[in-house]
């Protein structure tokens, strides 16, 4: 499932570390661990080279500072792509794509679903486009075909009737979240360490080399300090924030890009514009939702993202000429993610025009940072960091990423997503069906403080009331836990609606509107929420 | 059918209209496309956070404070008479807890929660339900120095189940039985707000007669008992007045004749109900209830398709969910002083309730209070222009 990006990182519990020195904890008892890797970033790059280390046998600590997935992976659209969006432009691009999506489908079955996709070519776009589309497929190994106009709209009902014809392409949805989750399951059953929630605030350097880093756990304020022979910059859009904290430059280039949410799925397959790659051109379904976008706009901050009227407006519209009722459904939510692109890959002004490609780059100091790449070519771009580290490292293992499947992909439902409507007993979120044993399990398991580490692992708060009741319960279910106090639980609440209201706000009309009044209702009059 | 008034929308403004109107020996019909925001609130009545902040441009402000006065004094009187009396001073604030143990300030209670104003700071048991899915306990625990809780196995989880256990009184022995085994040593009892579906009072008279202590009841998350418990009481009290309830559907047409509107008529599948009136009352609220809704770009009456005002080259929303000063809020019809929407083609139709301009409940805590102030100040209107 996607998570919706733009919260801010928690912040350490006001007078926390305060009352922690009162009760005498913080007395320079400094907590560290060793390790031979260090990994700073929990989306696909980082969580995939977690995976590969630990298959070939290296010591690792991954440390991520909000939950897996929290950045470009987690806010991205979630289209494995086939590579035909990149055939025409970037044959090596599509290449990649194509052969990483064999592989995908193979070893991640329950993380991806094959719904292939469908370019259509609608009135206006060129027969020219169609043609040099389906040649460079070919080249690239894309398999294609084409459907006339009746017999896309057999499959695909909700298509604009008014289109010319549609190529069928092996596009597929993939779930991020799950995909960094399980990745991080292999690394954790051989001993890897991966902390979430955990934020790097200092590279640790001892006579010109990195040698360490300190992370700060987010909700206690704790530091601690973690040694290690190499550190592995993976951290997607901060890039160049943590490349400078050992003194390193990353130039980067850094894309904004929006998307909404439907809240149902509009479409089976995939839908593209068979045109060149422009705004609100893709339509994924994404378990029950269907999401459009996106767009790309230049941005210097990788955080306080915001989304415009205008933004919204372009996508709306774009998606509603492949798909019309898109111009009317309910839109549950909008979100957005900043893309790790690299600088100097190309001297065109348009973002999307820069490569999409990947680069590693050695920093000569002990530090290596993995850049730019996409969703769909993670595990690609983790098996050349890998590979670079075991040159480092003077050690000959092979990677074998590609053949092994997932770990831990038995206990998770898969698809279609009635698969997991078994038990409706003790439904905690009504809109996704979650019920308080689901709750309770991550709770138990996963030890967390956090609530979004429960929407995570279970979708709790995903559906058309985004959280709006369950949200509550479910901090109540951690309360009875003991893992926070009333107190805690409040902030949290506070900050889950404020940052749920961040998304939605851009899309508040019709019957979303109606929600949010309700939601408004009981959060700021029920539960008096509002007086701080 | 021919009504002197006909209100459009059942909520706690329309059925206050219908009790005034109808007791005025007024021939008054209610219809209602659903079930209002009354039923999921938490049954207090909300007048003003701050009695003396109110702007010019509010609608209590154009009703004037002995107004708002007297239309809540005659609300309490009705619900005394309903059955479900209600506690408190109508310029006065007090306490109520809410589910997640934050005092909140609130102006008349049903008397099951009159005692929640002396518990702060004193020491608290709370008894709640195993497994109640929209209850919990741990909320409570930092906000009392002395806090204990005990939770009773009702064999269901949600709040309208354990409720409706509750008007069993089999059950409700069995309950008072282990209450007794609790030995509860605290001064106050806070129980969420499952003790029945009518009126908990000789219950809690009970509980407290075994415990020693004093009880009230916290409300929930909805479907919220004291919410619904007010509405039903409010509906079945105007219907044995003799108003006479359209439930269950919007409406499809109006009919007009110069300047006035003369027929409504109502979206029964397969049979259609003309209902005629002489005077028409709007309640159907806010965007919640869908008497507002938002377009893209405009906001619309869904009734009368009558001008919606917003505050102009604004966005609708700011930034924060906490921000109670919305512009959003603000949204709704302009009326003059007899409660007349303003740019309006007819003469007797009157406006009251959340869908009026510049209502802001969230902003100033009025919500029941503007919907009883305001509800029957436009009945008070109406009758004088039938008159
Ligand atoms: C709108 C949008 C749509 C996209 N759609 C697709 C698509 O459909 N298909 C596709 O294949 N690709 C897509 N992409 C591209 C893809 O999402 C990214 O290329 C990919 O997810 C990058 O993964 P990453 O792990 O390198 O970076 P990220 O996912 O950004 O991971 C970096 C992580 O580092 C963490 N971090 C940062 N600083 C610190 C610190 N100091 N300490 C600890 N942790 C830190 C962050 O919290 C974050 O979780 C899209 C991108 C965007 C923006
Ligand atoms: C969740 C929530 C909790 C609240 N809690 C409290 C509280 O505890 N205390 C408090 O004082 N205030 C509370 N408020 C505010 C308060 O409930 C409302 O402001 C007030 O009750 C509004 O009453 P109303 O009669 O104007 O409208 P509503 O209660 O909204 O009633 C409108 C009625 O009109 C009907 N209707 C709508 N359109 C049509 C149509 N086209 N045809 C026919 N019928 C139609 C609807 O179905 C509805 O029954 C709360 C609000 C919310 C959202």
């Amino acid at each position: 499932m996607i998570q919706y990006n733009c919260d801010p990182p928690p912040k350490v519990a006001e007078g926390y570390l305060e009352r922690r020195e009162q009760e005498g904890y913080m007395k320079l008892r400094i907590k560290m661990i060793k390790t031979d890797v260090i990994i700073i970033g929990g989306g696909a790059t980082g969580t995939g080279v977690a995976r590969d280390l630990a298959l070939r046998g290296i010591d690792h600590c991954l440390l991520e500072k909000k939950d897996f997935a929290a950045g470009a992976t987690g806010a991205c659209h979630g289209l494995l792509h086939s590579g035909g969006r990149y055939a025409v432009n970037d044959p090596e691009a599509a290449r990649e794509c194509i052969s990483e999506n064999q592989i995908l489908r193979k070893i991640g079955k329950k993380c991806v679903e094959f719904t292939e996709g469908l370019f259509v070519r609608l009135p206006g776009d060129t027969l020219e486009y169609r043609d040099d589309f389906l040649e460079s497929c070919h080249r690239t190994g894309i398999s294609t075909e084409i459907f006339s106009a009746s017999k896309a709209l057999g499959l695909v009902p909700n298509l604009n009737p008014a289109l010319e014809e549609a190529v069928k392409v092996p596009d597929c949805s993939i779930d991020p979240f799950r995909l960094c989750m399980l990745n991080a399951e292999s690394s954790s059953l051989r001993g890897g360490k991966i902390l979430t929630h955990h934020k790097v605030i200092e590279v640790i350097k001892e006579r010109g080399n990195c040698v360490g880093v300190k992370a700060q756990e987010q909700f206690s304020g704790e530091i601690i300090e973690i040694r290690g022979k190499v550190i592995i910059n993976a951290s997607g859009a901060w890039g160049s924030i943590v490349a400078k904290m050992s003194g390193s430059d990353v130039p980067m280039n850094l894309s904004k890009g929006s998307l909404i949410i439907a809240n149902h799925r509009l479409t089976s397959m995939v839908i593209n514009r068979l045109r060149p790659a422009s705004n609100g051109d893709i339509i994924v379904p994404n378990e029950t939702v269907s999401l459009a976008g996106t767009t790309s706009i230049h941005v210097n901050d990788p955080e306080n993202l915001s989304i415009s009227p205008e933004e919204i407006g372009l996508i709306t519209s774009e998606a509603s000429q492949m798909v019309p009722e898109f111009d009317s459904v309910r839109l549950i939510r909008s979100y957005t993610g900043v893309r790790p692109l690299l600088k100097g890959d190309s001297h065109s002004d348009d973002d999307r025009a820069i490569s999409r490609g990947f680069r590693i780059i050695d920093h000569k100091n002990g530090m290596f940072s993995i850049m730019g790449g996409k969703l769909t070519t993670y595990r690609l771009m983790a098996e050349k960091m890998t590979d670079r580290i075991m040159e480092h490292f003077g050690i000959n293992v092979p990677c074998t990423t590609a053949e092994k499947p997932l770990e831990g992909q038995n206990q998770l439902s898969g698809y279609p997503v009635s698969n997991r409507i078994e038990k409706l007993d003790d439904i905690i979120c009504e809109c996704e069906l979650v019920t308080r044993k689901d709750v309770e399990k991550v709770i138990d398991s996963v030890g967390t403080k956090y609530i979004g580490d429960i929407q995570h692992r279970t979708r709790l708060g995903m559906g058309p009331c985004q959280g709006g009741f369950c949200t509550y319960r479910a901090l109540g279910m951690m309360q009875e836990k003991g893992k926070v106090t009333s107190g805690e639980s409040i902030r949290v609440l506070r900050e889950f609606l404020d940052r749920r209201y961040r998304g939605i706000r851009p899309v508040l009309w019709g019957d979303q509107m109606r929600e949010e009044q309700l939601v408004e209702g009981i959060y700021l009059g029920i539960l008096g929420l509002a007086d701080k | 059918m021919k009504y002197d008034v006909v209100i459009i929308g059942g909520g706690m403004t329309g059925l206050i209209s219908s009790i005034y109107l109808s007791s005025k020996g007024l021939k008054t019909a209610v219809v209602s496309k659903g079930d209002p925001v009354c039923s999921i609130s938490s049954g207090c009545i909300d007048v003003a956070g701050d009695f003396q902040g109110i702007p010019d441009d509010h609608p209590y402000t154009m009703a004037g404070r002995e107004k708002v006065r007297s239309a809540l004094m005659y609300f309490k009187e009705i619900m005394k008479d309903a059955g479900l009396p209600y506690w408190g001073e109508v310029f006065e604030n007090r306490s109520i807890y809410t589910p997640i143990a934050k005092k909140r300030e609130t102006c008349l209670v049903p008397f099951s929660m009159k005692n929640a104003d002396g518990a702060k700071g004193k020491s608290l048991h709370i008894i709640s339900f195993q497994g109640m899915k929209d209850f919990f306990p741990g909320y409570f625990k930092e906000d009392t120095s002395d806090f204990n809780c005990s939770l009773f196995d009702a064999g269901t989880l949600t709040t309208v189940g354990i409720a409706t256990k509750f008007d069993d009184p089999a059950f409700r022995e069995q309950f008072i039985l282990w209450l007794k085994e609790c030995r509860i040593q605290e001064e106050f009892i806070g129980i969420p707000a499952v003790l029945g579906t009518k009126n908990p009072q000789k219950l809690i008279d009970q509980i407290e007669l075994v415990t020693g202590c004093k009880v009230f009841e916290i409300p929930t998350l909805p479907p919220s008992m004291p919410g619904l418990r007010l509405f039903r009481k409010l509906k079945s009290y105007s219907s044995l007045q003799g108003v006479d309830f359209f439930w269950g559907h919007g409406i499809s047409e109006i009919t007009e004749e110069e300047n006035l509107v003369t027929s409504l008529i109502i979206d029964q599948p397969g049979r259609p109900t003309i209902i005629e009136g002489r005077s028409f009352i709007l309640t159907t609220g806010s965007f919640v209830s869908g008497g507002l809704f938002a377009e893209k770009e405009s906001i619309r009456e869904t009734v009368f398709n009558l001008p919606v005002s917003i505050p102009p080259g604004k966005p609708r929303l700011n930034d924060s969910f906490f921000d109670t000063e919305q512009p959003l809020g603000r949204a709704g019809i302009r009326v003059s002083s007899h409660y007349q929407p303003v740019d309006s083609p007819w003469k007797n139709i009157f406006v009251a309730g959340s869908i009026l301009e510049n209502s802001q409940i969230m902003k100033y805590h009025c919500g029941h209070g503007l919907a009883i102030v305001t509800g029957l100040d436009a009945a008070e209107n109406c009758e004088e222009y039938l008159k």
